[in-house]
C-alpha cells in the first residue's frame, strides 16, 4: 500500500495479501504497548510475586488430561490406517481413552465405579461410532 | 406457505430432541449451549439445512434454558447466562421452594423466548432490507462497529479490543482467498505449514477448542469436583407454585425481555451481561429492593426472561448482517457454511422458506422447552447429579468427532482443537476475552476484503468517512461506543477507589 498523497492510496495487487496483516500487526503491537503502559504494575507484580501457575492445580488430572488427549490423537490415525474407511481407528482408540480419562477423573475408585466406567467406555464410543459412521455416514479416523 | 412442506415429522422430532439434549447440556454445570451446538454440529451434515437448523435451534433454546436448573438447585449457573438466577433462585431452594422457583424460571424463559422471537420476525427482514444498500465501505464499518461495541462491553476495553484484533490476526493465517478477490499468496506462516494451513484454521475446531476443550481443562485443573450438594435438594417443602406470582410482574417481564433481546443484538456481549443488567433494573425499579437476593421470584423472572430473550436477539445480526450476536450463533454460521449458504443481507430474501422454517423451529423449540421442563422438572433436576467422570470424557470424544468431520476427515483439524483448547485455557488465566477473540476470528477475513476492496475501488482513505450518510452514522455510533466504554471504565475505577 502506497500513500501517494494522503489520503490517496494505491494498492499493489501482487503484495496486497500483506497489507491488512501488517496493519493489524501494528495495531496489535500498539494495543500491547497500551496494555503494558496502563497495567505494568499489576503485570510486574504478578510476574515477580506468588506462584506463576494457578494455585491449587490438580497436577495429575490436568497434565493427565493433556497427555491422554495427545496419545489419543496420535493413536487414532495410526490404528485407522490399518482399517481404512471403517472408522475403527476412532472406535479402538476411544475405548481405552474413555476408560483411562474416567479413571483419572474418578474420586472414589471402588470396584462398582470402575465397572461403571468400563461399561461406559465400551458402550459410548460404540454407539457414537455406529450412529455416525453407519446411520449418518460420516468419515471417522 | 411453501415452507409448511419443510415441517415434516422429522423436523419436529429433531427440534424436540435438540431441545431435550440442550436442556441436559445446560443443566450440567460447566456445559453450555455453545458446547451443545458445537458437539452436535456434525450430526447436521447429512440432515439438510432445514432439519439441521431444527436440531441446532432446539439445542440453542434448550441449552440456554437448562442453565436455570443448577443455578436454582445448586447455586451454580449451568450456563453463564443464568448467573443472576442464582441470586434469588438458590435462597428459594434453601427455603424448600426449589420446585416453585424452577417453575417461575420456566415460565419466564418461555416469555423471554417468545418475545425475542416476535422481535426477530419483525426486525430481521427490515434490517436486512436496509443492509442491502451497504457497499464494502459500510460493511467494513459495520464490522468495525461490532468490534468496538463488543470491546466496549468487555470487562476492560483495552483487553477486549486486543482480544478481538488478535482474533482477526489469527484468522488471516493462510492464503489471501482467490475466490473472494485475493491474490492467493500465503502470509503469517512458514512454508512447511502450507499443506495444513493453506485455508487457515477451520472455524469449528477453533470454536470447539476455545469453548469446550478449554472448559474441560479448567475442570481438570480444579480436580473435576463433583456436585456434592446435589443429593440433598429439597424441591417442594415450602410454598407451592402458583401463577399469581406473576401478578404485577408484567413490566419486569417486558423490560427484561427487551434488555435480553437488545443485548443479543450486540455482538459478543453474551447472556451473563443480559442476566445481570435485567436483574439490576428489576431491583432498581422494585418497591422492595431489599428482598432481592433473599429469594424474591422477581429476580428469577428478570434473569430468566432476559437470557431467553437473547436467543432471538442474537439471531438478528446473524441473519440480516452476517455478524453473530453471541458465541452460539457464531457456531450456527458453521451450519450454514456446511450447506453452502452465506448469511448476510441477502439471506432472508433469497431463502424465504428456510427463514420461515427457522421461525417455526424457534417457536416449537420454546414450546418444547416449556413442556419438557415444566412437566418433567423433577427428573431434569436429577441431571445435575450425573457424574462428571462419565460426562467429560464423552464430551471430549464428541469434540474430536466434530473437529475431524468438519472437513470430511482432516487430522490437522483435531490438532487445531487441542491448540485452541490450550489457548482458551491460557486466555482464561491471563484474562484475555474469548468472545471478542472469536468474533474477530470469524469476521477477520471479511473485514480484510471489505477494507482492501474499498481502497482499491476508491483509492482514498477518506472514502470511509465520506461514502454516504450511513458511513457517517456508523462513525457516530463507533465514537459513542468508545466514549461510553471510556466513561464506564472511569466511573468504575472511581467507584472502586471510593469503596
Amino acid at each position: 500500500m502506497n500513500f501517494t498523497s494522503f489520503p490517496r492510496v494505491s494498492i499493489n495487487f501482487e503484495t496486497s495479501h500483506l497489507v491488512f496483516p501488517t496493519l493489524i500487526s501494528i495495531l496489535l503491537g500498539i494495543l500491547l504497548l497500551a496494555i503494558l503502559a496502563t497495567r505494568w504494575r499489576a503485570i510486574w507484580g504478578a510476574l515477580t510475586t506468588g506462584p506463576h501457575w494457578p494455585a491449587g492445580i490438580d497436577h495429575l488430572r490436568f497434565f493427565g488430561t493433556i497427555a491422554l488427549t495427545v496419545l489419543y490423537f496420535l493413536a487414532m490415525p495410526q490404528i485407522g490406517d490399518l482399517f481404512p474407511n471403517e472408522g475403527y481407528g476412532f472406535l479402538i482408540a476411544s475405548i481405552p481413552f474413555l476408560f483411562l480419562m474416567s479413571l483419572l477423573y474418578l474420586h472414589q475408585r471402588t470396584r462398582r465405579y470402575i465397572v461403571i466406567t468400563a461399561v461406559n467406555a465400551v458402550i459410548a464410543p460404540t454407539v457414537v461410532w455406529y450412529m455416525l459412521s453407519t446411520v449418518f455416514n460420516l468419515t471417522l479416523p | 406457505m411453501d415452507f409448511l412442506s419443510l415441517i415434516t415429522p422429522l423436523f419436529l422430532v429433531l427440534i424436540l430432541c435438540g431441545t431435550m439434549i440442550g436442556i441436559i447440556f445446560g443443566a450440567i454445570p460447566g456445559m453450555t449451549a455453545t458446547m451443545a451446538v458445537a458437539v452436535c454440529l456434525p450430526l447436521t451434515y447429512s440432515l439438510g439445512l432445514e432439519n439441521g437448523l431444527a436440531l441446532l435451534l432446539g439445542l440453542y433454546v434448550g441449552g440456554i434454558s437448562g442453565g436455570l436448573v443448577p443455578a436454582i438447585l445448586l447455586n451454580i449457573p449451568g450456563t453463564p447466562a443464568s448467573i443472576a438466577t442464582t441470586f434469588d433462585g438458590y435462597p428459594m431452594t434453601q427455603r424448600g421452594e426449589g420446585e416453585s422457583a424452577l417453575k417461575v424460571a420456566i415460565f419466564a424463559s418461555l416469555f423471554g423466548g417468545l418475545f425475542s422471537l416476535v422481535v426477530l420476525y419483525l426486525f430481521a427482514p427490515a434490517l436486512a432490507d436496509f443492509a442491502i444498500q451497504f457497499s464494502y465501505v459500510e460493511k467494513f464499518l459495520i464490522i468495525f462497529l461490532a468490534l468496538t461495541v463488543m470491546a466496549a462491553l468487555s470487562s476492560s476495553m483495552l483487553i477486549g479490543i486486543f482480544s478481538g484484533v488478535l482474533g482477526i490476526l489469527v484468522s488471516l493465517i493462510g492464503a489471501y482467498d482467490v475466490s473472494r478477490g485475493g491474490n492467493g499468496e500465503y502470509r503469517l506462516m512458514f512454508d512447511f505449514m502450507e499443506p495444513y494451513l493453506s485455508s487457515g484454521f477451520s472455524l469449528l475446531p477453533v470454536l470447539i477448542g476455545v469453548f469446550a476443550l478449554s472448559s474441560i481443562l479448567i475442570e481438570a485443573e480444579a480436580g473435576v469436583p463433583e456436585n456434592a450438594g446435589a443429593r440433598k435438594i429439597a424441591l417442594d417443602q415450602g410454598k407451592k407454585f402458583h401463577l399469581s406470582v406473576f401478578s404485577g410482574q408484567w413490566k419486569n417481564l417486558f423490560r427484561s425481555a427487551s434488555i435480553g433481546t437488545f443485548v443479543g443484538l450486540l455482538p459478543g456481549v453474551g447472556g451473563s451481561a443480559a442476566s445481570i443488567m435485567s436483574y439490576s433494573q428489576a431491583k432498581a425499579f422494585s418497591k422492595n429492593p431489599r428482598s432481592f437476593g433473599k429469594g424474591n421470584p422477581a429476580g428469577i423472572i428478570a434473569s430468566e426472561t432476559s437470557n431467553n430473550g437473547l436467543t432471538g436477539g442474537a439471531l438478528i445480526p446473524l441473519l440480516s448482517l452476517g455478524i453473530p450476536g453471541d458465541a452460539t450463533t457464531a457456531i450456527l454460521i458453521g451450519a450454514f457454511t456446511l450447506q453452502g449458504i452465506q448469511v448476510g443481507p441477502l439471506f432472508i430474501g433469497d431463502n424465504l422458506e428456510i427463514w420461515n422454517a427457522m421461525i417455526v423451529a424457534m417457536l416449537f423449540a420454546n414450546v418444547c422447552m416449556f413442556a419438557i421442563m415444566y412437566f418433567a422438572i423433577r427428573h431434569i433436576a436429577k441431571i445435575v447429579t450425573v457424574p462428571k467422570y462419565i460426562l467429560l470424557p464423552i464430551i471430549l470424544m464428541m469434540c474430536v468427532v466434530g473437529s475431524y468431520t468438519i472437513n470430511y476427515g482432516i487430522m490437522f483439524d483435531v490438532w487445531t482443537l487441542l491448540i485452541f483448547g490450550l489457548f482458551g485455557y491460557l486466555a482464561y488465566h491471563i484474562g484475555l476475552e474469548i468472545a471478542p477473540f472469536v468474533i474477530g476470528f470469524i469476521l477477520g477475513p471479511s473485514a480484510e476484503i471489505y477494507f482492501l476492496k474499498s481502497l482499491e475501488s476508491f483509492g482514498t482513505v477518506s472514502i470511509f468517512f465520506t461514502k454516504s450518510w450511513i458511513a457517517v452514522v456508523l462513525w457516530v455510533l463507533i465514537a459513542i461506543s468508545i466514549g461510553l466504554s471510556v466513561w464506564m471504565s472511569r466511573s468504575g475505577a472511581r467507584h472502586h477507589d471510593e469503596t
